[in-house]
């Protein structure tokens, strides 16, 4: 019976209701991808939601991070950089300026060759928007760039960096096509930001060939690159925004990659054969972060107490399926530099008890933990953390903001969340980058503004030393203080989960967690 | 129920079944209501880490959800949060929809017209949108989630008496009572609100029934009441997540509770409306 | 001509109704209490830029010159740009219109091609069997909350039997969308002749218009039930009854005098499907105005949700226009 009405439904819809799978054919060299949603800009300075996954994939850095071989899949290597862009440099004894000497006949998808005055203009446009590319030249000791030669390009420091070369591995200040974003620009746009948001202009793999809004974007592979063609010629990031689709479009083979799938999702997914999953360090600690600026906040026995009331096991096992590991320092593990021994929040309800007892802690008052949906954990491990407090007394609620909301309260001009989740991790995979960007009173993830002037110090002292190890001794002591501060809950780094076809190779984790179309093939 | 009562109940549900039946539901979540924290099984906020997403079964006959919750003890409880939505929400209908029909409907003219006509366009103006963006700009809380429910609500209730006082505006009674001198108020409340109200009472089970359908919408769409609270709305948001990953059980159960909720308020107003008005105006909703 | 100032009476009432509309819009983003200037500033911006947004905004202004900026913007067709993708929210709006009317149009087809008979012959039958059934599967069509209907239907039709594709989109992920001319899929690939895009425009659309056609079905048994009801009670068709003209031609005429409020009434409930359809749109991931709205709201973006709210305001008012014009052409005692 149920196979007669089976067929009447089929037949109704010219048996073209379920997948056609026939069509898997003609994408030939194509790379089909689905994510939550579609970019929403292609400027590495002003990122939208969708930004950062695909600019690194058109803007290219001066120098990348070598590579290594383990267990047959390709890692970075943070302790080797070497020239990608540039193919040489040279740097004055003091450290504070360095020459790039720039790879010939590299061309962008508009047929410009790369001269040094394009790396100039992408600087320049960071400095002037003061935005993510100005934070990355304020860690890195930036001032100034400038073109010497057609090829040659010098860099003034105000101190030494360690953090340079690293940091020049970035798409952001990006270096363009400033032959090409010139014949776009206005008088009141100078920087030629409104074609960028439907346009790139990059020396990279790959460049946008249209967007529909929303919707999708369609990249094509540079014609002109200067390393071997991808082997991808055509990449369409299509916007699913539910993670349940997006799974089952990877699993009937319609998409050949999906962006991040939910941890709640991977134990499925590891399951079926007809898709491959592969998972990476964790970089960003999913923490909940206490503003030392609201009550009860100020008083760092509330702070620890906070900390020492949270089961992290139970977190990881009723939140993320036991695929994260208990954040011990505020650099993530991956780091080198990483110094978990200064941990000492296990579970130990007892001490937290203690610790409010001898804050005086008001047991009456309302503390609400605020959470948003742009990270998936954040609602389950709100509503755990929560129940976790009020288990000893605490009136704690996990409340729910919109997205838009999280970003603005957590942006340096307003900062006024008092209790709240969010993620944050490094993409320079450096101890004193880590530091200044979650606990330095500048850092721009800083989103509770954790302002300790010893902290400062240390950082500040350290991005100006080419030490290593007395750079290592000062990173020690800003782990060590950040735990006796304890301005976050120190909570887990989820692991990072990429799933995509099959026959997909090829993948090397990225510290921005985002892949590299260039490195993915069919074998 | 006093001895008088029941043979009169008797012969409302031969005649009108639909009343009968909607009745019986409502006093099953009535009950569901207050007993909840007696009967559940487990406390409907209490997570279970180590037990998260639990097929239906055993301890727990509904599974457990997302982070481990009992789902049965959560469908239980949501019946107080539906009612303890619903019920407000029409008092405040009534009290701001009732006096102004009483009054428009009275005084009549201009006044009467333009109100009218406002409330055409609030009333044909998708609701549940408006409910919405009023409720996402005003905040989740439960106050907002009621007041703007109600408010929404009111013109239904001010249409309904109005067409009554217009019916009663030149009846004997009335006028009697105004050639002796009573003033306005005194008209409106004393005299015709009494012989008014029915039609706002059979209303009344209506727009309860769309209480807790929006209120419900609102917690799916992460705009009303906020999670863990056993909301029958916000657990269907959770479960979607579920539905297409095959933890079914998460969605489904809340959805049946609110179907039947629902489905009991509006098998109510339809037979009041029924009992009050046989021949059943169109103009009612 | 009568009938010619009817229609200007109203149309003038419309006008202090857009007042109302654009005022009621304009509150809901100061109820909000949202400061989108941090926002369109971007996460690193500064001060003085921020100052700069807010001026460029009108944000420094007193209320009531805000608001003659808005409406004044308004009049000009600028309905801002949505607080986080900075995209004009007018021509975003526009762009999703016809994936909306779309799923509305085949939907209200369905569900009254369904609902007209069911209530008339429910009407012409009282009471009996088929009146009740038809009256508690209407009021079950009630109660069924939109968005849990379509989480059920891709439960049972997608992941269960596998018939139907995912809810995501109106076509599927590996066709372009064919070129536009109606904005419709499947009506642009039948004009484009492209079999495999109307396959799979069609297949993505049978579980929304299903869902629509069960929502907006119930309402419309209800209300021909009730208006048939009542036109069989006149004294007109009582007289013809009482003169012994056949059954058939009872209905007939009950028919012809049902016809005008029957569409009346679908005319009024289309405005309020826009609201329901929203849900349907974005359990399906339909990509229509329903799905930006709803969005909208649910990230905040306020400047988006105004305009859709002030879209929908008049969508409403024409629709109301159209069916006080209908009822003026139809009514022969007007």
């Amino acid at each position: 019976m149920a196979v007669e009405r089976r067929d009447i439904l089929l037949g109704l819809a010219g048996a073209s209701l379920a997948a056609p799978m026939v069509q898997a054919q003609r994408t030939g060299r194509t790379l089909l991808l689905a994510a939550p949603a579609a970019p929403e800009g292609f400027e590495g300075d002003a990122l939208r939601p969708g930004t950062q996954e695909v600019v690194v994939q058109v803007y290219e850095g001066l120098t990348r991070y070598g590579r290594t071989v383990r267990e047959g899949r390709d890692y970075l290597d943070p302790n080797v950089i070497e020239g990608h862009l540039a193919e040489s440099w040279t740097s004055s004894p003091d450290g504070k300026t360095w020459v790039f000497t720039l790879r010939r006949g590299v061309r962008s998808a508009f047929g410009n060759e790369l001269t040094a005055a394009d790396v100039e203009w992408g600087w320049q446009k960071s400095l002037a928007q003061r935005r993510t590319g100005n934070f990355i030249a304020t860690v890195a000791n930036v001032t100034g760039v400038k073109a010497l030669s057609q090829y040659q390009v010098e860099f003034t420091l105000s101190a030494p960096s360690l953090i340079l070369l690293a940091a020049l591995t970035l798409y952001v200040p990006g270096i363009y096509d400033m032959t090409e974003v010139k014949r776009h620009v206005t008088a009141e746009d100078p920087w030629a930001l409104k074609w960028m948001e439907t346009n790139t202009a990059g020396f990279g793999a790959y460049h946008l060939e249209s967007v529909r809004a929303g919707e999708q974007a369609v990249f094509v592979s540079n014609p002109n690159y200067f390393r071997d063609q991808p082997f991808f010629n055509r990449v369409i990031l299509r916007a699913v925004p539910s993670a349940a689709s997006r799974i089952t479009l990877l699993r009937s083979g319609q998409v050949q990659w999906i962006h991040r799938p939910f941890l709640q999702q991977v134990a499925e997914l590891r399951a079926d054969r007809r898709v491959k999953t592969q998972d990476s360090f964790g970089r960003s600690m999913a923490s909940v972060r206490m503003n030392l600026r609201y009550p009860p906040f100020g008083d760092v026995k509330v702070r620890q107490a906070f900390n020492y009331a949270i089961d992290k096991n139970a977190l990881i096992q009723g939140v993320f399926f036991g695929l994260a590991e208990q954040a011990r320092s505020i650099i993530p593990p991956i780091v080198a530099g990483y110094d978990p021994s200064f941990s000492r929040y296990d579970h130990d309800p007892a001490r937290a008890l203690a610790l409010l007892a001898e804050a005086n802690f008001d047991f009456n008052q309302q503390v609400d933990l605020l959470y948003s949906q742009i990270f998936n954990w954040e609602e389950p491990l709100s509503i755990q953390l929560a129940a976790q407090l009020q288990s000893i007394g605490i009136k704690a609620r996990a409340a729910r903001i919109s997205d838009s909301d999280m970003r603005a309260r957590g942006a340096p001009a307003r900062q006024d969340m008092p209790f709240f989740s969010f993620e944050d991790g490094p993409i320079v995979l450096d101890p004193v980058y880590t530091t200044f960007l979650l606990a330095h009173s500048q850092g721009v993830s800083n989103r509770a503004r954790f302002a300790d002037p010893r902290m400062d110090a240390l950082i500040d002292e350290a991005r100006q030393s080419l030490d290593v190890p007395h750079r290592n001794g000062l990173m020690r002591q800003a782990q060590a203080l950040w735990m006796e501060e304890a301005p976050w809950i120190a909570t887990v780094y989820p692991s990072v989960w990429e799933a995509m076809a099959a026959n997909i190779s090829g993948w090397c984790p990225h510290p921005d967690d985002h892949e590299r179309w260039v490195d993915l093939k069919i074998a | 129920m006093t001895a008088i009562a029941w043979p009169r109940l008797v012969g409302i549900s031969r005649r009108s079944p639909t009343l009968a039946i909607g009745f019986l539901i409502l006093l099953g979540f009535a009950a569901m209501a207050v007993l909840a924290p007696f009967i559940v099984p487990f406390d409907p906020v209490r997570a279970q880490p180590f037990n998260v997403l639990a097929a239906p079964g055993g301890a727990h006959p509904f599974g457990t959800d997302g982070n481990g919750m009992d789902v049965l003890s959560r469908v239980i409880a949501g019946a107080a949060w539906a009612f303890g939505i619903a019920i407000p929400a029409v008092v405040v209908g009534i009290v701001v929809g009732v006096p102004f029909g009483l009054y428009t409907g009275y005084r009549g003219g201009w006044f009467d017209e333009v109100a009218m006509r406002f409330f055409d366009a609030l009333r044909v103006f998708p609701s549940i949108i408006l409910a919405l963006a009023v409720v996402a700009a005003a905040g989740p809380s439960l106050f907002n989630v009621v007041l703007v429910i109600g408010l929404l609500d009111s013109p239904v209730f001010a249409r309904v008496v109005r067409a009554e006082v217009l019916a009663l505006r030149h009846s004997g009674f009335v006028e009697s009572a105004r050639a002796a001198g009573n003033p306005t108020w005194r008209i409106l409340f004393v005299h015709i609100l009494p012989n008014a109200i029915q039609g706002a009472m059979a209303q009344a089970a209506v727009r309860a029934a769309w209480a807790v359908r929006i209120s419900a919408t609102l917690a799916f769409l992460g705009v009303g009441i906020q999670p863990p609270t056993p909301e029958w709305g916000a657990m269907i948001r959770q479960g979607a997540e579920y539905l297409v990953t095959g933890q079914w059980w998460v969605g489904v159960f809340p959805g049946i509770a609110l179907i039947l909720m629902v489905l009991g308020l509006n098998m109510l107003g339809d037979g009041l409306q029924d009992l009050l008005d046989p021949r059943r105006k169109a103009a009612t909703r | 001509m009568p009938i010619g100032g009817l229609l200007l009476r109203r149309v003038a009432l419309v006008v202090p109704l857009l007042f109302v509309i654009l005022l009621g819009t304009f509150l809901l983003v100061r109820i909000s209490g949202q400061d989108p200037v941090g926002l369109l500033a971007g996460p690193t911006a500064t001060t003085a830029e921020i100052a700069l947004v807010r001026e460029s905004l009108a944000l420094d202004q007193p209320a009531w010159v805000q608001f003659g900026v808005y409406i004044g913007r308004v009049a000009r067709g600028d309905l801002g740009a949505s607080w986080l993708s900075n995209r004009p929210v007018l021509a975003e709006i526009l762009d999703r219109a016809p994936a909306t009317l779309e799923l509305i149009f085949w939907g209200v087809l369905i569900g009254a091609g369904i609902g007209i008979p069911v209530g008339l012959r429910a009407a012409f039958r009282p009471d009996r069997g088929f009146d009740q059934a038809s009256r508690f599967l209407s009021l079950l069509g009630f109660s069924v909350p939109t968005y849990w209907l379509g989480l059920i239907m891709l439960f049972v039709f997608f992941y269960l039997l596998d018939w139907a594709p995912p809810g995501m989109g109106r076509i599927s992920l590996m066709l372009d969308p064919p070129p536009r001319v109606t904005g419709s899929h499947l009506i642009d690939g039948l004009l484009g002749g492209d079999r495999e895009v109307v396959g799979s425009a069609f297949a993505q659309l049978v579980l929304p218009v299903l869902c629509v056609a069960i929502i907006s079905a119930a309402p419309i048994v209800k209300q021909t039930r009730a208006i048939a009801l009542e036109v069989l009670a006149t004294d007109y068709i009582r007289h013809a009854r009482a003169q012994g003209l056949p059954p058939r031609q009872i209905r007939a005429m009950a028919l012809r005098n049902s016809a005008t409020p029957i569409v009346t009434f679908i005319g009024t409930e289309i405005t309020g499907l826009v609201g329901t359809t929203s849900l349907i749109e974005y359990v399906f991931a339909w990509g229509g105005l329903g799905q930006y709205g709803l969005s909208a709201i649910i990230a905040g973006d306020f400047a988006a949700v105004q305009g859709y709210v002030l879209i929908l305001a008049l969508f409403s008012v024409l629709v109301f226009l159209a069916v006080d014009v209908f009822v003026m052409a139809t009514d022969p005692r007007a």
